[in-house]
């Protein structure tokens, strides 16, 4: 919703191009894999960034997309059932969010299925969601078949791969799938949902630069 | 008037607790169940007009809450002037309406006076852009400004110096007409209100710090530094009247959310599924520091500077769970370590530290980066505790109820670990500490070793020094020449008995000569043997006390004394005649005549002879004292004959009580000076001298007995 652009962001505005930041919310039931999927995205292959050091609960990564850098700001969640309640406080505000299952435990899908609901009722409208089946290096024990998961991605309108914090198969794909289809010049000020995101999109005004660059 | 106002604090007193029983109880049983389906209508504004509603709104959305705080501030104030135009009895029904009034009231009050403020001339002028240049404006401003306000704005000018006054006073300019309109606005509008102006002035900082030809030159990172500084600056100026205001119910939720805090001292890391091991040392430690800077944001002023407090605080969280399970540390770890720090820390005003954060604070800043996550997290972690429920621990109901109404107390395994901890600490010093001394001692042997080793080598070449020395130049001992030197030396117990010889011979050469030359010194052998005497009787006078049945003892030894006192006197007359005559005669004595030894008494002052027999003896008295002894007695013994020469038996008892009572008061008069020292030496002399009388004594005797009948046949 309130995406921050602008070069008089940050200091590593140097490039030429848009910079476009945005929060991402990663979802989904306790050991699912959720910190080594973002792991693997933020120290993986791309180049690593600084602030990443300090814990795998909030990391940042940027990545390049045509003429835009794209910095992910990526907000972990406790996954456990009794911190379910307090989650609306992690996506409140968020552009992304990734809810991430595990293919070989039938329960997470159904989780990833409830936040999936949560988040397209609570959450900004515009919120990019993505799905994530991981741990597809298990398949042999796969529990949750991959045609049912695609179905419900495409019937809800959701992003949907099979991903492997362990083989890093796919998960720069989903990362920069949700990059590629998040808005990055329209000024959103929408169906307010907290009155804080407004006010910031008011203020945003000024420097934003039109174009749609990354479709 | 003070008494209706205490009983009133009374019951105000009353009402506290039963605030806090009634908020406990929404607290514990209003508390939403954590359910998977949350329902629209649970989410959206109550009004119902499609926003979404939030719980510190009372579930309204922000608009609608403004509407009906707006109305329900109406409706209060109607009832304040119905109730200050009613009856008094009307008043005391409000007394009785408890403390929640009391605290409206206060609110009221507060109101009135800040309109009644605002009507102030400083206060009422518009701020209007052109009016803030003007001194008399920045006066009144100073005195809202809190002194850390004021040093950061001396701050501000001496770091952005090199921006040139224009910008600077720009900056002020827009910065204290934001603080004018916030101070105007306190206390008249609701403080989200303050928050929504607040933020609004933010923004409009931003688009003029981005558009505003003023700014074109200044970078994009001082541009962020500017904007920043503005809100640091405003919201310190303004922070006494925006952190916990009057006018909301702040400080309630700060206490209600301190004594929760306080009812879950029981609930442990092992509860919150949280890998923190409490029994660790550096764990511990990470952990005081994370509360540390959790209880730190309480003292900073700055929204920006509170965020930085908790980011601190959650990095040190992070290193606990790094240091506690080695691996990088996801929000499943994290967040039940927070709840559990912000358990043990509970900080004070929490709530309301929160509540300003989120009000005054720029919203990008909590909606995005690291500083906005943490918070997120720190709300989410006050939240959960706020809601904490017997489910959300994973316990029976029943157990958590015990726990809560104190019926169950566990032995607090941090309270536990702390001593633990400690104890582990000490004993980590202590092991340390003797781990340092061992290697000082190790080093010390290494040393001791090198030292002895060195001082070996040292003795070795010395002693090889020596050997080639001697050597090359070999001592030949020569036989010693000195053997009658050795000889001549007289060993001290010897002297006085080779003396004593030596006397005895000369004695015996005296004799010898007495009777060959027939010398005048013929008297001195009888000076001998009185002097003889006069040592018995002195050596117990002088070494005991001078007791009087010695002395009877002693005449009884010596019958001489008799004699002496009966032939002194005779003697007396004749020595005075001729010395000669009896010296002559003392050759031919027969031993009978012993008894006799009297003349020797007078002659021994007068005669040359005695003090030539006084230096014979010499060797024998090493101090001159005795000496002195025999030249005083004499004459005593003379003037006793004196006294007495006439009727013998009394004379002698007489002269014999006479002649004791002199000797013992000679030698109390005289002696004493000496006698300690004379005792030694009188005893050794004793032992000499009576050894040595025996043989002289008998040839004294014998000269004396040749000496006497002499005399005594003159006398006849």
């Amino acid at each position: 919703m309130a995406n921050r652009t602008g070069t008089a962001q940050r200091p590593n505005g140097q490039t030429q191009g848009k910079i476009c930041q945005f929060k991402l919310v990663l979802l989904g039931e306790s050991a699912v894999g959720k910190s080594s999927l973002v792991l693997r995205f933020v120290k993986g292959q791309f180049h690593e960034y600084q602030e990443s050091t300090i814990g795998a609960a909030f990391l940042t990564q940027t990545i390049c997309l045509d003429d835009t850098t794209v910095k992910f700001e990526i907000w972990d969640t406790a996954g456990q059932e009794r911190y379910h309640s307090l989650a609306p406080m992690y996506y409140r505000g968020a552009q992304a969010a990734i809810v991430v299952y595990d293919i070989t435990n039938q329960d997470t899908f159904g989780r990833a299925k409830t936040w999936v609901k949560e988040l397209q009722r609570q959450a900004s409208p515009t919120i990019v969601i993505a799905l994530a089946g991981n741990k597809q290096d298990l398949a042999n024990k796969r529990m949750v078949e991959y045609e049912e998961a695609q179905t419900y991605a495409d019937e809800n309108g959701l992003l949907f791969m099979e991903t492997s914090a362990k083989t890093a198969m796919n998960v720069n794909d989903i990362f920069l799938a949700i990059a590629k289809k998040l808005p990055k010049n329209e000024q959103n000020t929408g169906q307010a949902g907290n009155a804080q995101g407004r006010r910031l999109t008011e203020g945003d005004t000024g420097p934003r630069a039109a174009g749609n660059c990354c479709k | 008037m003070t008494l209706p106002l205490s009983g009133r604090i009374f019951i105000a007193n009353d009402n506290i607790c039963l605030i806090f029983k009634r908020s406990y109880k929404y607290i514990m049983y209003a508390t939403k169940q954590p359910s998977l389906r949350i329902n629209q209508a649970d989410l959206q504004c109550k009004e119902g007009c499609g926003f979404y509603g939030n719980a510190d709104w009372d579930g309204y959305c922000s608009k609608c809450y403004r509407n009906h705080m707006e109305q329900a501030r109406r409706k209060k104030l109607k009832q304040a002037a119905n109730a200050q135009s009613g009856h008094q009895g009307e008043s005391s029904k409000s007394q009785v309406s408890g403390f929640t009034k009391f605290e409206e009231k206060k609110r009221q009050q507060t109101d009135k006076k800040t309109k009644y403020f605002k009507s102030l001339p400083v206060f009422k002028k518009t701020s209007s852009a052109k009016d803030i240049g003007k001194p008399e404006k920045y006066a009144g401003l100073r005195q809202s400004n809190d002194p850390d306000a004021d040093k950061l704005k001396t701050e501000f000018l001496s770091k952005y110096k090199y921006l040139g006054d224009e910008i600077r006073r720009d900056f002020l300019r827009f910065s204290d007409s934001f603080i004018r309109q916030i101070l105007e606005d306190t206390n008249v509008k609701p403080v989200d209100e303050l928050a929504e102006i607040a933020q609004k002035r933010y923004n409009v900082y931003n688009t003029r710090i981005n558009s505003y030809h003023l700014y074109q030159q200044v970078s994009a990172e001082v541009r962020a530094e500017l904007e920043d500084f503005l809100e640091k600056y405003t919201m310190t100026a303004l922070y006494t009247s925006l952190f916990c205001p009057s006018s909301t119910n702040d400080e309630d939720k700060d206490l209600s959310i301190q004594d929760r805090i306080r009812k879950l001292t029981w609930v442990n890391a092992h509860h919150l599924d949280c890998c923190i091991s409490e029994t660790s040392l550096e764990v511990r430690d990470l952990v005081y520091t994370a509360i540390n800077d959790l209880l730190g944001m309480d003292s900073v002023k700055a929204p920006q500077e509170k965020l930085q407090c908790v980011v601190k605080c959650c990095r040190s969280v992070v290193e606990v769970l790094q240091h506690c399970q080695g691996g990088p540390v996801s929000a499943d770890e994290f967040l039940p370590a927070l709840i559990f720090v912000v358990l043990k820390a509970n900080p004070a005003r929490l709530k309301s530290n929160i509540l300003y954060v989120t009000r005054f604070c720029k919203e990008s800043r909590l909606m995005q980066g690291e500083a906005g996550y943490y918070f997120t997290n720190l709300c989410c972690a006050v939240s959960f505790i706020e809601n904490l429920t017997a489910e959300s621990l994973n316990m029976p109901e029943q157990e958590f109820q015990s726990y809560m109404s104190g019926e169950m107390t566990t032995v607090s395994a941090w309270d536990s670990a702390l001593v633990a901890c400690e104890g582990m600490h000490q004993l980590c010093e202590h092991l340390s500490l003797l781990n340092n001394l061992n290697e000082r001692n190790i080093s010390i042997q290494e040393e001791k070793n090198k030292l002895m080793e060195e001082m070996n080598a040292l003795k070795e070449d010395i002693k090889r020094k020596v050997s080639s020395v001697l050597e090359s130049t070999p001592l030949v001992i020569k036989p010693r020449k000195s053997i009658s030197v050795t000889d001549e030396k007289p060993s001290g117990g010897s002297l006085l008995s080779n003396i004593a010889i030596a006397t005895h011979n000369s004695e015996n050469i005296d004799k010898t000569k007495l009777t060959l030359d027939l010398t005048p010194c013929i008297k001195f052998p009888c000076i001998i043997e009185d002097n003889i005497e006069e040592d018995n009787v002195l050596k117990p006078s002088l070494s005991a006390d001078l007791l009087s049945p010695f002395e009877q003892s002693f005449e009884g030894t010596t019958p001489d004394d008799n004699s002496i006192l009966g032939l002194s006197k005779v003697n007396y007359d004749i020595d005075l005649s001729d010395l000669s005559a009896e010296n002559s005669m003392a050759e031919a004595l027969t031993p009978e005549k012993r008894f006799s030894p009297t003349p020797s008494y007078t002659p021994d002052p007068f005669s040359p002879v005695g003090t030539t027999c006084t230096i014979t003896q010499q060797p024998l008295i090493p101090s001159s004292v005795p000496l002195q002894m025999t030249v005083q007695k004499e004459p005593q013994q003379i003037k006793d004959d004196f006294v007495a020469p006439f009727l013998e038996d009394l004379t002698r008892e007489t002269a014999e009580e006479t002649l004791l009572d002199k000797i013992e008061a000679t030698p109390t008069i005289n002696l004493p000076p000496p006698i300690n020292p004379i005792k030694t030496e009188y005893s050794g002399f004793s032992k000499q001298g009576w050894k040595i009388p025996s043989i002289p004594c008998n040839t004294g005797d014998y000269s004396s007995l040749s000496s006497q009948p002499g005399t005594s046949k003159q006398d006849e």
